[in-house]
C-alpha cells in the first residue's frame, strides 16, 4: 500500500482499525503514522463534541412562541400583506415615471431625436441619414462611431 | 402522557390542524421537537446565547412554511431540513471565532492533551482536558467552510447515518460520502496547518 491509499482507506476506515498492512506501512512511514494520529484527534475531539448536551428550551418556549405566532397572524403577516403591496406599488410608479420621463425626452420626431437620442448612440436609421444634421451639416452627414474600424 | 407524547396518526392530525391555522397544535409540535431542533442548532452554531433564539426562528419558518408541507418525508425530517438551513445561513453571514481554552494551554500541556487523545480510547482525560479537546476541535470546526462543518455535524455530532444525511440535504448518498471524506481530509490538513503553524 502507498501513502494515498493509506490516508483514503484512514478517511473511509473513519473510527474502525486499520488493515494489518496498513499498520505496517505506518510502522515505517511518519508521515503516515501522523496523519492517524491526526484522524485519532479528531475522532476523539468529535465524540467529546457530541457528548456536549445542548441547552433545553426556557420554561414555557413552545407556549411563547404560540403566542408570537398568534399574535403575527394578527398583525404581522397582515402588515408584511400590505408591506409587499405597497413595495410593488413603488416599483410600479417608479417605473412608469421613468416611462413617462423617456417618452418626453425623447419625441418620436423632430430635430431633438437626432442629439439625444439614436444618433447619441450611433445608431442612427437610414430615414434620418438622409436628413440634414442638426449642428447645420449637409444631408447625408451622420455621426458614425468609431468603433477602431478603419476609416475611408 | 406528556403534552408532547403522541404517535404518528395524532402527529398527522395535528399538522393538518396546524395547516388550517391551528396555533395550539402547532405549540404541541413545538413542544415534541423542540430539543430535536436545539440539538441541531446547539451543533451546527456551538453559540448557547444564540441557541434559543435560531430554534425560535427555525420553527417560525417552519410554521410559516407549514402549509407546504405534503407528508412525504417524516415530518421530523422536514423540520430537521429547515433548522439545517436556517443554521447554514446563519453561518454563512456570522463567521466569528471565540476564545478557546486550548489557546490558553501551555504549549506542553496542549502536546499532552494531544498525545492522550490520540490514544484510543479517551477515557485518560480528565474534565479539564476533555473541556479543551472539545474546545480544540469545536474551534477546528468553526474554522471549516460552511458545507463541511454541516456535513460533519450531522453525521459525527447528530450521529446520522449517510442515508439520512442524503434524505435531510436532498443528497445522494454516494455525494454524501465523497462529501464526507473530503471534508475529513480538508478538516486534517487544517489541523496539519494549524500545529506547523504553532496554533
Amino acid at each position: 500500500m502507498d501513502c494515498k491509499e493509506i490516508r483514503d482507506l484512514v478517511g473511509e476506515r473513519w473510527g474502525e482499525e486499520l488493515p494489518v498492512e496498513a499498520r505496517e506501512h505506518m510502522s515505517k512511514c511518519a508521515g503516515c503514522e501522523v496523519y492517524w494520529r491526526n484522524a485519532r484527534f479528531l475522532q476523539a475531539g468529535f465524540r467529546a463534541l457530541a457528548e456536549e448536551a445542548p441547552p433545553d428550551a426556557s420554561f414555557g418556549f413552545a407556549s411563547r412562541l404560540v403566542r408570537r405566532l398568534q399574535e403575527w397572524e394578527a398583525t404581522g403577516a397582515r402588515s408584511e400583506f400590505f408591506e409587499t403591496v405597497g413595495r410593488r406599488f413603488v416599483y410600479a410608479t417608479l417605473a412608469l415615471t421613468l416611462a413617462l420621463l423617456l417618452s418626453l425626452a425623447l419625441p418620436t420626431s423632430g430635430p431633438v431625436r437626432g442629439v439625444a437620442g439614436a444618433d447619441f448612440l450611433g445608431l442612427q436609421s437610414h430615414n434620418q441619414a438622409s436628413q440634414p444634421d442638426v449642428v447645420g451639416g449637409e444631408i447625408g452627414d451622420t455621426h458614425e462611431l468609431n468603433l477602431g474600424g478603419p476609416t475611408k | 402522557m406528556a403534552r408532547s407524547e403522541f404517535d404518528v396518526s395524532q402527529e398527522v392530525e395535528f399538522i393538518r390542524r396546524v395547516q388550517k391555522g391551528d396555533g395550539e397544535a402547532f405549540g404541541l409540535l413545538v413542544e415534541k421537537y423542540q430539543q430535536r431542533v436545539f440539538s441541531i442548532v446547539f451543533h451546527l452554531v456551538r453559540r448557547r446565547d444564540e441557541v434559543e433564539d435560531l430554534a425560535q426562528e427555525v420553527f417560525f419558518k417552519a410554521f410559516r412554511a407549514i402549509r407546504s408541507y405534503n407528508f412525504q418525508s417524516s415530518f421530523a425530517t422536514w423540520l430537521s431540513r429547515i433548522a439545517v438551513n436556517h443554521c447554514y445561513d446563519h453561518l454563512r453571514k456570522v463567521r466569528a471565532s471565540h476564545l478557546s481554552y486550548y489557546s490558553e494551554m501551555t504549549e506542553e500541556s496542549a502536546h499532552e492533551l494531544e498525545r492522550k487523545a490520540e490514544s484510543p480510547p479517551p477515557q485518560g482525560l480528565d474534565h479539564g482536558e476533555r473541556l479543551a479537546l472539545r474546545d480544540f476541535v469545536g474551534r477546528l470546526l468553526e474554522r471549516a467552510p460552511e458545507d463541511d462543518r454541516l456535513i460533519l455535524t450531522l453525521k459525527e455530532l447528530e450521529d446520522h447515518s449517510v442515508e439520512e444525511i442524503a434524505d435531510l440535504l436532498k443528497l445522494k448518498t454516494s455525494t454524501v460520502k465523497v462529501r464526507l471524506h473530503r471534508a475529513r481530509k480538508r478538516m486534517l490538513a487544517d489541523l496539519e496547518r494549524w500545529r506547523q503553524e504553532g496554533k
